[in-house]
């Protein structure tokens, strides 16, 4: 109950604001232009086109907009998230919240939830765009479907990360750039490494397994492998003999950081953590202790 | 009962609370004072169980704080010295969502947002959004927030600074309308005239440590010595001085010169003042004026002068 009231409070906080709506608008009008230069920068509108590269289009049209969107996701999650807990703090209603019912969990899945519903809203009113690329054909159902899960999911994990960032750290300011800088370093870790290191360590027949973390946690790369995966096919990543699809691995990467960052963010949003935690303990330790009924 | 019990708290290097002991009785409106600095946000904080005492202990009634915070948290209704509020929301949402997390049934919901309300005056702006209302009206909203979940013990601080005089006559009646309903209400502020009219019993609060506790007829006692008559005469002060020194009902004579205003210490009745004034006239001394000082009409004063060299800015 307590976490439907904060979850409707917050949607309802955002949903009013006018620079939602702007941002909706700013969002798909990037996103249009982008396909519409791309298009007419392919001829594509040219009636005497073969459908087979009409097809190879589709794909194309599909992979610039799934980057861009990926690209957008991670820039607009940080935003609804990064200042969730601090910003409650510097408002100075974080203390009412405290006195109330509300427990950690309620409250950060609640803020969490609340946040990503904001930028779910803005992959659905992607869709009429992402829909353009069914008139050129290319791209199959399950392609559009796991694309849907990798945005789903880096939303989740920037969205964590940024709710992260806005409890331990006070100032909103250096969560929100905290959170950029992290979502940053996400996106380009793997060709950041590449340069820092050098081809060589990328080009050998097998490359080392923390190299391969790297590939399996980016986002690009995941996204990669699903928007060139029917036509080029992908190498499958492996781990205890079991074999994945680059996308696949990525999910499970995700979801594991998520409920690591959330956890974390659990043990840091109210004060006194180890006091808490220890006040926990000792609450079970009554809990589980046989009553003096028992013992007569 | 709420009882403090040596109670310190430390921010690295600043002592903003050092061996603090008060016992605020139940059903009574305590006043916390002192100017800003003093650590009375910081004694609410540790009453309301936002942050642990560095030392000492907190009851309520048999629970200590610090043991079970949640449990008491349920208990207290706390109002900070913001105004804490959420402006895209409408006043009756507000109230809305704070019920919510507090566990307040959806059927309830509805009377409990409408009686409040009522309670401080605000049906009519129950669908006007928060930013559009008046700093007072806000502060009464915050105190309708704070009454939701209808704690036994309301924390309110400086809740009424800011308000003009009439706000702060039906503040304090809403206080007392509280107090009947068998709420403690604790509520602190820096300016003295604003709880002395409020309050059952106050405590004075300087750079963290008590001064002094009690109700207010009682603090201003002891730290002054009572309540005080000013005398003024055309002439003959010295003779009126001399005739004063004599009656029982006068303790001291504070200024021994031959000023035509004189102070003196009282600790009579009505019937004291009028033999006091019946005497001087029959002694055909000319009075010109004779004003008896209340204990509570000095509190300022020795407000003031206890807090001396206490920078509020």
């Amino acid at each position: 109950m307590t976490f439907t009231a904060l979850l409707a409070k917050e949607l309802r906080s955002h949903l009013r604001r006018e620079r939602f709506v702007w941002v909706i608008i700013i969002y798909l009008l990037i996103m249009g232009l982008l396909a519409f230069g791309y298009l007419q920068r392919q001829n594509a509108f040219s009636p005497a086109y073969q459908s087979y590269l009409l097809s190879q289009i589709g794909a194309q049209l599909y992979a610039l907009l799934s980057l861009v969107q990926l690209f957008l996701i991670v820039f607009f999650a940080p935003a609804f998230t990064s200042t969730t807990i601090n910003g409650e703090k510097e408002r100075q209603t974080f203390d009412l919240l405290l006195c109330s019912k509300l427990s950690a969990f309620s409250l950060l899945a609640g803020k969490l939830i609340a946040g990503l519903v904001n930028v779910l809203l803005l992959i659905a009113a992607s869709i009429p765009l992402f829909s353009l690329v069914f008139f050129f054909g290319g791209v199959s159902p399950t392609q559009v479907l796991s694309t849907l899960v990798v945005f789903v999911m880096t939303a989740i994990v920037a969205g964590t990360f940024s709710l992260f960032c806005s409890t331990i750290l006070r100032r909103p300011t250096v969560s929100t750039a905290t959170a950029y800088t992290f979502c940053v370093f996400w996106m380009f870790s793997y060709w950041i490494v590449y340069f820092l290191i050098g081809s060589p360590l990328f080009i050998s027949p097998r490359l080392p397994v923390w190299i391969q973390w790297l590939n399996v946690s980016n986002p690009i790369s995941a996204l990669n492998s699903i928007v060139s995966g029917l036509q080029a096919g992908v190498a499958s990543f492996s781990l205890f003999r079991l074999h994945f699809a680059p996308w696949v691995a990525y999910t499970l990467v995700c979801f594991m950081v998520t409920i690591v960052l959330f956890l974390l963010s659990i043990l840091f949003v109210k004060p006194n953590p180890l006091g808490r935690f220890l006040s926990s303990l000792r609450l079970l330790g009554k809990k589980f202790r046989p009553s003096t009924f028992m013992k007569g | 009962m709420i009882k403090i019990q040596h109670v310190y708290k430390r921010y690295r290097s600043v002592h903003a609370l050092e061996d603090l002991s008060l016992e605020i009785p139940q059903g009574a409106i305590y006043g916390l004072i002192g100017p800003n600095g003093a650590g009375k946000t910081t004694l609410l904080r540790i009453l309301g169980a936002l942050i642990p005492p560095t030392a000492g202990q907190v009851w309520f009634d048999n629970e200590e704080i610090t043991q079970s915070p949640a449990a008491i948290q349920r208990k207290i209704g706390y109002m900070p010295d913001f105004f804490g509020v959420y402006p895209d929301l409408t006043s009756a949402e507000y109230l809305e969502f704070y019920a919510g997390i507090h566990g307040i049934s959806r059927s309830k919901r509805a009377s409990t947002i409408a009686d409040l309300l009522e309670l401080v005056d605000l049906t009519s702006k129950q669908d006007a959004l928060v930013e559009t209302l008046s700093r007072g009206m806000k502060q009464r909203l915050c105190l309708a927030r704070a009454l939701i979940h209808d704690p036994d013990v309301l924390l309110l601080d400086e809740p009424a600074s800011g308000f003009d005089t009439r706000a702060r006559m039906e503040f304090r009646e809403l206080l007392r309308t509280l107090q009947g309903m068998g709420k403690t209400i604790v509520i602190s502020s820096h300016i003295l005239l604003e709880l002395a009219e409020m309050c059952s019993e106050i405590a004075i609060i300087r750079a963290g440590q008590l001064l002094t506790a009690g109700d207010v007829e009682h603090v201003t006692h002891n730290l002054s010595g009572g309540p005080r008559l000013e005398l003024r005469v055309l002439e003959r002060a010295a003779d009126a001085r001399q005739l004063l020194k004599d009656m029982p009902e006068i303790s001291n004579i504070m200024d021994e010169n031959d000023a035509e205003v004189i102070h003196v210490g009282f600790t009579g009745d009505d019937q004291a003042l009028h033999r006091i004034l019946a005497a001087l006239m029959a002694h055909n001394i000319p009075v010109v004026s004779f004003a008896p000082h209340r204990t509570i009409d000095r509190l300022e004063e020795v407000y003031m002068s206890i807090t001396e060299g206490v920078s509020s800015l």
